[in-house]
Order: structure tokens, then sequence, then C-alpha cells
């Protein structure tokens, strides 16, 4: 996770870092890399001066918290059009009882956190228990608790002057880099262990690939789909405090414009929109390009709507190339008929499996 | 005897689109009751008929998708980039009313063509592939709109033929001393000779059926030798001409065409089309129930903002209206299967709403 700024040297230990990473991560990689020189040269080095990468660390971290949010729920083939709801929602509560009520800086971050965990767990247990389709019950949650969110802070902005200790979070960078970007790796971190390592984040990615065997093998499917449902809240949650923490001000417009990168990030990192796969390194190097064109478009001062128009024909770029790649792999692989080497996951051989015979 | 009329009345009661106009008769009842204005013609029983006008329109753009089990998530964009096409055609181009809206139809249509071309083509989820569409249109819009528009924000001009269209109600079509009611928009005409359309493309053309076949089941259909993947291609661009149909209606009501048309219509386009029991699984559609579901939604926005509920917060019912909705239509299975196996008349409770898989999005199923 740290190939986003190396300076060039020690070559073999970079080969050696590339042959560890996830096929699908080296050209992201080499994407951030490019695109990262690309802005170098076109600023004249400007881009790569302390303030400059100070505040593109700083920006960085809530494209990767909401890009693994999303991909929580796509592991277990669910999704969540509600991350930026949630986001706004868990923002404006805390930073209205801080304001407001005069409830403590912290318990206010922490207020925020768990409001996120809990709207995510409302959304997984309407989910499970109504057998609605996620995308309609996160649509119905989304227009919901966008209205909740005007609801609270109507049209004013709350100052972040109310929240001193926050905001001084959000200016804190030891050693030069922002503490809330470091925040937002660690918590990469922790997932990538928890999808690894844990029996709860095993058990996502079992029910995401294959419901029926899943639940042959002992585990409640029901359970994965709250429990994604609810991390994703929860990383929203950690989202909004990074906005309380960053932004000078919250108000009804924050999560509006985060549906996008959600779901870009993970999409052009190589999750499976299935489920049953993750890829947090990609994801992060995905949040990356995203930040880099916001970056760019920053830098030729071009209006926003770019960035939209950039990012979807990245999107749709990466899902067709992907899947023309897959179906040749599969095409070579079956005129060769050897076995099927390790990069090929489970999670890939069963998406193939649901393929579409009109398509094969 | 004795039976089959009370199964008969459970029929009626379990049959969504009765009770949804029952359920329209009284919101309208209630609303009436606490706001006696709400039957006033000219203020608003004619802006509400000119919202489900064109509402039903993007709630049937996407129903088509919806009856091949995918999704559109693009209708908005493709609305704003048809009606922006509509507004270059009398801005910049000076054609006549007709020949404009036609030119921004079309622009929808080869935009629904190329996500239906993509999807059938690559074996994307058509939820990711219109998303990024409506991301790509999203950004291109409002660029074109900055580069064309030189003063302000929308293309203003009015060719002669769409004041009329905007206008004009029933109460200026007359047929000798009898005249049509001032609340009926014309523009009805097209919501309605689109719902005739569509229902005759279901209920009797062969590609009607062929498309509600490949949504409920794609390997069934493709071994009985139907296209499928050319099946995909139409249904995304016959959702794509419908949306942006949609747009330019919403652009000539208003008066303008700017970047903002179609920004609503994301909620609405599934609301009408689920309320109405269209399934999301796929196979089965129902126009008349778009139409109502449609209208029950406008009834309940315009009702509750006579009474005083602000737009923001018209957002928590709506919300909470689609999950009711839901939920009543799950509800409804198990009192079915709770009432006994037997032959049902319809495929809508006979299929539940899908969701007990948890890969439920879109087509690959």
């Amino acid at each position: 996770m740290t190939i986003t700024s190396r300076p060039p040297g020690a070559t073999t230990k970079i080969q050696g870092a590339l042959r560890r990473m996830p096929p699908a991560a080296v050209p992201l990689a080499l994407i951030c890399l490019a695109g990262a020189g690309f802005l170098a040269a076109t600023s004249s080095g400007d881009f790569l001066s302390a303030n400059s990468l100070h505040a593109f660390l700083q920006y960085l971290s809530l494209p990767i918290l909401i890009g693994l949010a999303q991909m929580i729920t796509l592991s277990v083939g669910q999704l969540n059009l509600a991350v930026g709801a949630i986001g706004g929602f868990a923002s404006c509560l805390a930073g209205l009882l801080i304001a407001d009520y005069g409830l403590p800086p912290w318990l206010g971050a922490l207020v925020a956190v768990l409001a996120g965990s809990a709207a995510g767990f409302a959304n997984g247990l309407i989910v499970v228990t109504t057998r609605i389709n996620g995308f309609i019950v996160t649509l119905a949650t989304m227009t919901i608790l966008t209205g909740v969110q005007y609801g609270l802070v109507g049209t004013r902005s709350i100052s972040s002057s109310a929240w001193r200790p926050l905001a001084a979070v959000g200016d804190a960078a030891p050693a030069g880099v922002p503490l809330i970007f470091l925040i937002a790796l660690a918590v990469s971190v922790l997932v990538s262990l928890g999808f690894k390592h844990t029996l709860q984040g095993r058990q996502l990615l079992a029910s995401g690939g294959n419901a029926l065997a899943a639940e042959l093998s002992g585990i409640s499917n029901n359970r994965s789909i709250v429990a994604a449902h609810m991390l994703s809240g929860t990383l929203c949650g950690v989202a909004a405090f990074v906005s309380l923490a960053s932004l000078p001000a919250v108000n009804q417009s924050i999560g509006g414009d985060w549906l996008l990168p959600s779901f870009a990030a993970p999409i052009i990192g190589g999750v499976s929109l299935v489920g049953g796969s993750v890829a947090v390194l990609g994801t992060v190097l995905a949040a990356v390009i995203v930040r880099l064109v916001d970056a760019g478009r920053a830098e030729f001062s071009l209006a926003t709507s770019w960035v939209n128009l950039v990012i979807g024909a990245v999107v749709l770029g990466t899902v067709i190339i992907g899947r023309l790649d897959e179906r040749r792999t599969h095409a070579r692989r079956a005129r060769i008929a050897e076995p099927s080497p390790v990069g090929g996951t489970p999670a890939r051989s069963n998406e193939s499996a649901r393929e579409n015979p009109g398509e094969a | 005897m004795k039976d089959s009329l009370a199964r008969r009345g459970q029929g009626i009661l379990l049959n969504p689109r009765a009770g949804l106009l029952a359920l329209i008769i009284l919101m309208a009842a209630v609303f009436a009751a606490i706001r006696p204005e709400f039957f006033s013609p000219r203020f608003v029983l004619l802006p509400l008929m000119m919202n489900i006008s064109i509402f039903t329109v993007v709630g049937i753009a996407q129903m088509v998708v919806l009856s091949i089990g995918h999704m559109n998530l693009a209708v908005g964009q493709i609305a704003s980039f048809g009606a922006m096409f509509s507004g270059i055609a009398f801005d910049l181009w000076h054609l006549p009313f007709y020949v404009g809206v036609a030119v921004g139809v079309l622009a929808g249509t080869a935009v629904g063509a190329i996500s239906g071309w993509v999807i059938a083509r690559t074996g994307v989820n058509s939820f990711v592939v219109t998303l990024a569409m409506s991301f790509a249109l999203l950004g291109l819009v409002p660029t074109v709109y900055s580069w064309l528009v030189t003063n302000g924000s929308a293309f203003t001009s009015k060719p002669a033929g769409m004041e009329d269209l905007r206008r004009n109600t029933l109460a200026d079509l007359c047929v000798g001393d009898i005249c049509g009611s001032p609340a009926v928009p014309q523009m009805i005409f097209i919501t309605a000779a689109v719902m005739i359309l569509v229902s005759y493309m279901y209920s009797r053309t062969r590609l009607g059926r062929e498309l509600l076949m490949t949504g409920s089941n794609i390997s069934a259909s493709e071994l009985s030798g139907i296209p499928t993947g050319r099946r995909v291609i139409v249904a995304h661009l016959l959702s794509g001409t419908l949306a942006a149909l949609a747009g330019v209606m919403l652009g000539v009501s208003t008066g303008s065409f700017t970047a903002a048309i179609g920004s609503e219509f994301m909620l609405p386009s599934f609301l009408g089309p689920i309320l109405g029991g269209t399934l999301l699984a796929g196979g089965f559609v129902s126009v008349a129930g778009t139409f109502l579901g449609t209208a029950l939604t406008s009834v309940i926005r315009t009702g509750l903002q006579m009474t005083g509920v602000g737009v923001e917060s018209l957002n928590i019912f709506l919300g909470l209206i689609l999950l009711l909705a839901l939920s009543a239509h799950r509800l409804r299975h198990l009192l079915t299967a709770l009432a006994g196996p037997r032959k049902r008349p319809r495929p809508p409770s006979s299929a539940p709403v899908r969701g007990d898989a948890p890969n439920e999005v879109g087509a690959s199923r």
C-alpha cells in the first residue's frame, strides 16, 4: 500500500513488491504513477511540492473510505446506494449535536461513526427481513436519509469552529503525512486483514461467492448480508468523521457527490459485482486515480462535470476491457485444457459459471 | 360458488392495481378534506396531470428494461441528453417543433442502443454499464450547455407549436358545445399513445413476448431460439427513446431546456413500475400499473406540498412509500402462500420479489 509516491531506487525491492501484488494492481499502480508524473510535469513540479501533496493526500482519505464501504457490500453481492446519504446524515447529526446541544466533540465523532453503523444495520435488516432487492432498499433509505439530513440542518452551514479538537485532527500531519490519510490507510489494512484472516470476513466472501454452498456449509447468508451492510455503514460513518475533521463546515450538500467515487473505486479496482471477491489494494489505487482526475481538473481549472465524464468513461472502459480480457483467458484456458493457474480464485470461476449462455 | 366468489373478492384485494386505484382515491379525498383547493383545476390538478403524464413515460422507460430483468440507472441523464438535443435543434438549428422533438428522442435512442449493445456484447451487468453511462452523461451534458449557451444556462427558443402543447388543455378541444376538462393537459395524449403502444407490444406482438421470456429465463429463451442479445439491445434502446421523450416533455412543459432536466427521475422511475406490480426480476410488466403507481406518488407529492411539507422532507415520505409498497408485495405473497396452494391467475403473485439470492443485481442471475 505504499506504492503511490516511492522515489526510484532499490529496483529489486520494487520488483519483489510487484510480484507480490495481485495482478490487477500492477497496471493500476502504473496508471497512478503515470498520472502523478503527468500532473507533476504539467504543473512544472508544483504538484510535488509539500503543500499540494499534503492537500492531495488529505482529500484522498474520503474516496478510499467510501470506495471500501461500497466494496464491502459488493463482496456479498449487494450494493449500497446510500453511501453518500449515510455519510451526510451522520456528519450533519454529529455536527448538530456538537454545535447546538453541547456534545463533547469526541463523543460527536463517535456518534457519527455509530450513526453510520446503525443506518447500515437498518439497511441490512430491511434487506433480509423483506427479501427486497438491496438496490431498491438502499435507494429508498438513500432518499429517506437525504430528507432527514435536510430536516436536521436545513439550509444552514454548521461551522467547524464548534469542534476544534476534531478540526485539529484534520490539520495534523505527523512527518508531513496528513493524519486522516493515515486513518484511511489504517482502515484499509484492517479491512484487508479482516477479509483475509477473520472468520467473519471469509464468511462474507463465501456468501457472496456462492450463497447456496455457503448455506450448506452452515454459514448464515442473512447474517453475512446484515454484517456487510453494517460494516459498510460504519465506514461511511468514518468518512463522515473525516468530513467533520477536514471540511470548514457541514451542510446538507455533504455526501451528495459520493456515489460516483464509491462505485468507481471498487469497479476500477477489479472487484467483481456478483460478489465473492474483494480487492482492497486495487480499490485504494483506484481511489488514487479518482483523486488524480480531480486534481487534474483543478490544475486545468475545468468544470466539475469533467470529472464525472472522465470517471464514467474510465469505469465503462474498465468493465469492458476486464470482461473481454476474462473471456479471452477463458477461451485460451479451454483450448489448452490445463489446470487453472493459482491466480484463478474461486470467485472468478464462480463468476464465469454465472455468465449468460447467450453471450458465451 | 360462495368459495369462488370469496376467491374473486380476495383476487381483487390482492390485485395491486385495484388497491392502487383505491389508494389514489383515498389520498385525494384526504388531501381535499384538509385543503379544499386540492380540486382547483387550473392551479393544482393541471400541474398534477402534467406531472403524471411526464413521469408515467419515465416509469415506462424503466419498466421496459425491468421486463428483461435489467435496470437503467441512466434514465435521468438520457432524458437530459435528449432534451439538450431538442434544445439545440430549436435554438441553433432553428428546426420546426416536431422535428426538434424527434431529434431529441433519437439522441436518447442512440444512447440507449449503445448501453444495450455494450451489455449484450460484453455480458457486463446492466447496473454497472448504465451507471457508468449516467456518470459520463452527467459530465457531458453540463459541459455542452456551457459551450453552446452564451447567456444564461438554458435553451429558451420556443418554436411554433411548443407553447400550444404546453398551455393547451382538453378545454381547448370542443366537439360542438361540449368541451373537455381544463384540468387535463393535451400532453396526456403523448403519454396515452406511449401507453397504448407499449401495452400492445407486450400483449400482442412477438417482440414483446420475447422480451418477457428473455426476462423470465434467459437460458430457456436462448435455447428456444430467441436472439436474447438483440432483445437486450432492443429493450435498452426503447428505454432510451422513452427516457429522452420524457426529458423533452419536461423541457416543453417548463418552457426551457436546461442541464437540470432529469435529475429527479431516478426514484420516480422505479416507484411507478414497482408500485404497479412490475417485477424487478423480469418477466412481467404492467403498463396500467405503472401509470397508477406514478399517479399515486404524484398525488401524494402534490398533496404533501399543499399541506406545507417541505420539498426535501417529501423525500422521507417517498422513500418510506417505496419500502412499504415492496413490503406489502412481500406480505401479499406470504398471504397467498398461507391461503393454500392453488393455481394463481397471474405471474406477479406466483413469482416472489427476488431478493432471496444475494446476487440479485441485473442480468447475471
